[in-house]
């Protein structure tokens, strides 16, 4: 008679909750029965259910106080509560508290077919809301990335415009903020999305290695050269060119590339004939380049160059409206990758990942996310299921003495400025010297 | 398969159902001698005879009886949080239960013929019957197997199954059958 449904009765007597799970059987619904408020939780925990019929008076957690908790925690789930005749009261003010609706007892069969048709009507509806809202959150995301926040939109505005263009791109933005989906996204928007897109980190690479990575060479170039080979920058001929971290280059480097970019033509190691080349080159970077230039650590010539349009990603922590969006994002990805029915988050833990201060961006909301969902043994992942995080920034964290506190904040100050000491020491309000012998006296160390 | 009278029960209602059990079931029947009235089901507040209580006893009675029971009474019946059921049985479980008394209820200020109080008899013991070989309700109007609403719905539903259903409980009897036969 009605769509099967996943149905919890609540009663603290067993001829109640035996005769209902009877009933709800021989419709062909997936039964459970908790004997208090307190079970129903516990279950609710581990597993989905559509709906529950709650019987209102139980001793300890009345029907009353689980509708309460289960509204807050479980707003998917309908509920139904069971009054006795009489307490129209109570069924009222159950139905402000948000239960889809009160049967008095005792009820007609058909009664309680009528409330399981409704149920099931407004169950449709909600997919049907789901589905729509899905769509409209299709629209807060650009490609792979995920947002709504104000910078986040002027960041997808200006992906669809720089696309249209050849010019050379600059990202920047701190570690783990998505600046190759933001290189990515621009590379299939624009009229060389069928072309390759090749993402090379340079920071990874020493200079020789990166030189044959982007030059190719010819066969006996150097020993172990057994063949001719085409660097990336030919590779990408037609396509997008991504450099990352590109603040890393040397010197000599950074003046071979400028040639590259001026005369679009390369050599490859070993040879001396010019190979034309045509790609788009995307960078980025999380180091404050032009500060580089001016203590001579990055040729300005070269920075004008790949720095015609410039993207900045704001770090997490200053788009924290976005944090509940990209929750439920890797939660669905991670709870299918792993194929655990994970899909719930409680309100402590989404409160306490509002307030962590992300060091490591989204990149590492997305990891916190995937170990939770691979050691949680519930549906739902709380607080504790994120204690792993960094203490000292999320509200859970373990009360700590004032040099932890100052350990750790410089700790932050120095990884958000890339350890650019001198950047560091301005936010802190010190001098070089005192950072450095902190630096020191913490005995802190570059992580990444 | 067995049919008890549990009470004062008009034999015609327990014969009435046999031959819909040989023809729609393809399973013989037979009709037990009655049993005493269940008032050890009575509920003394409700005034109303609680259906699991007959189920359970019924149950214990014919533990070891290979067979499907159907108990037929004469009272009225309910489930706790319900206020009346026309019959009980639970999914794959060996007794089922119809009652005669909200059967004879009056429809329209008409008084039901016999005819019509043998009839919705058989819908609902074929209906509860099912259940023991585990066939939940149906979402098809014209199914014994969906869930009647009341009298008019009962009177509403063809005394068939739908070809799912049919289907399904032929399976199940099948299933049933074959397990009897190799030595449950």
């Amino acid at each position: 008679m009605n769509k099967s449904m996943r149905i919890m009765v609540v009663d603290d007597e067993m001829i109640v909750r035996e005769s209902l799970f009877h009933w709800f059987e021989k419709s062909g619904h997936a039964v459970e029965t908790a004997a208090s408020g307190f079970e129903a939780i516990k279950k609710l925990e581990e597993r989905p259910f559509d709906l529950l019929f709650v019987d209102i008076k139980m001793p300890k957690m009345g029907g009353m106080e689980l509708l309460e908790k289960v509204k807050v925690e479980y707003p998917e789930t309908d509920v139904v509560i069971i009054t006795a005749y009489g307490s129209i009261e109570s069924a009222v003010e159950a139905m402000k508290k948000g239960a889809s609706d009160y049967l008095l007892k005792p009820f007609k069969p058909d009664q309680m077919n009528l409330v399981l048709e409704k149920i099931t009507n407004q169950r449709k509806m909600a997919t049907h809301y789901q589905y729509v809202k899905g769509v409209l959150e299709q629209m807060t995301r650009f490609d792979d990335i995920i947002g709504q926040a104000r910078p986040m939109k002027e960041i997808f505005a200006m992906i669809t415009e720089v696309a249209q263009s050849d010019a050379s791109v600059l990202i920047t933005g701190e570690t783990g903020t998505g600046k190759e989906l933001v290189a990515k996204a621009i590379h299939s928007k624009s009229a060389r999305a069928n072309g390759p897109f090749i993402a090379i980190n340079c920071g990874a690479l020493p200079e020789n290695l990166l030189e044959t990575e982007l030059y190719g060479h010819q066969k006996g170039a150097f020993t172990g050269a057994d063949r001719a080979r085409k660097g990336f920058l030919e590779v990408a001929s037609g396509g997008t060119l991504f450099l990352d971290e590109i603040g890393e280059i040397s010197a000599k480097m950074q003046v071979d590339l400028l040639r590259v970019l001026e005369e679009r033509k390369i050599v490859r190691i070993g040879d001396r004939n010019e190979v034309d080349v045509d790609f788009r080159l995307i960078s980025s970077t999380c180091r404050n380049l032009e500060e580089a230039v001016e203590r001579g650590d990055f040729r300005e010539d070269f920075l004008y160059r790949i720095k015609v349009i410039k993207i900045h990603i704001p770090p997490l922590r200053e788009r924290k409206e976005d944090i509940p969006l990209l929750v439920r994002h890797f939660l669905n990805k991670y709870s299918h990758q792993t194929t655990k029915q994970v899909d719930h988050v409680s309100k402590d833990a989404l409160a306490m990942l509002s307030t962590y201060h992300w060091p490591g961006n989204v990149r590492e909301l997305e990891n916190a996310i995937e170990r939770a969902v691979v050691l949680s043994k519930s549906r739902t992942l709380k607080a504790d299921d994120f204690a792993f995080l960094q203490p000292g920034t999320g509200t859970h964290a373990k009360p700590q003495t004032l040099r932890e506190r100052e350990r750790n904040y410089i700790r932050e100050i120095l990884e958000s400025q890339d350890w650019n000491v001198t950047q560091s020491a301005k936010i802190l309000g010190i001098n070089r010297v005192t950072l450095h012998k902190m630096i020191n006296r913490y005995d802190l160390k570059r992580t990444r | 398969m067995l049919i008890v009278p549990i009470g004062r029960v008009p034999d015609v209602a327990c014969k009435a159902v046999i031959p819909h059990i040989r023809t729609l079931f393809h399973l013989d029947a037979d009709i037990l001698p009655p049993l005493p009235e269940a008032h050890y089901a009575h509920d003394t507040v409700r005034d109303q005879y609680n259906a699991a209580h007959i189920l359970h006893r019924l149950e214990t009675r014919f533990e070891r009886t290979p067979l499907k029971i159907l108990g037929v009474v004469n009272v009225d019946l309910f489930i706790p949080v319900f206020t009346h059921v026309f019959g009980e049985a639970r999914e794959g479980g060996q007794c089922a239960l119809v009652s005669l008394y909200r059967l004879r209820d009056r429809l329209n200020q008409t008084r039901p013929s016999q005819d019509l109080i043998l009839e919705r008899t058989v819908k609902v013991a074929l209906h509860e019957l099912s259940h023991l070989f585990s066939i939940t309700h149906c979402t098809h109007a014209g199914c014994i197997m969906h869930f009647s609403m009341n009298l008019k719905d009962l009177d509403d539903t063809p005394l068939e199954f739908c070809k799912y259903c049919d289907a399904f409980l032929k399976a199940a009897i099948h299933r049933f059958a074959s397990a009897g036969s190799s030595g449950r």
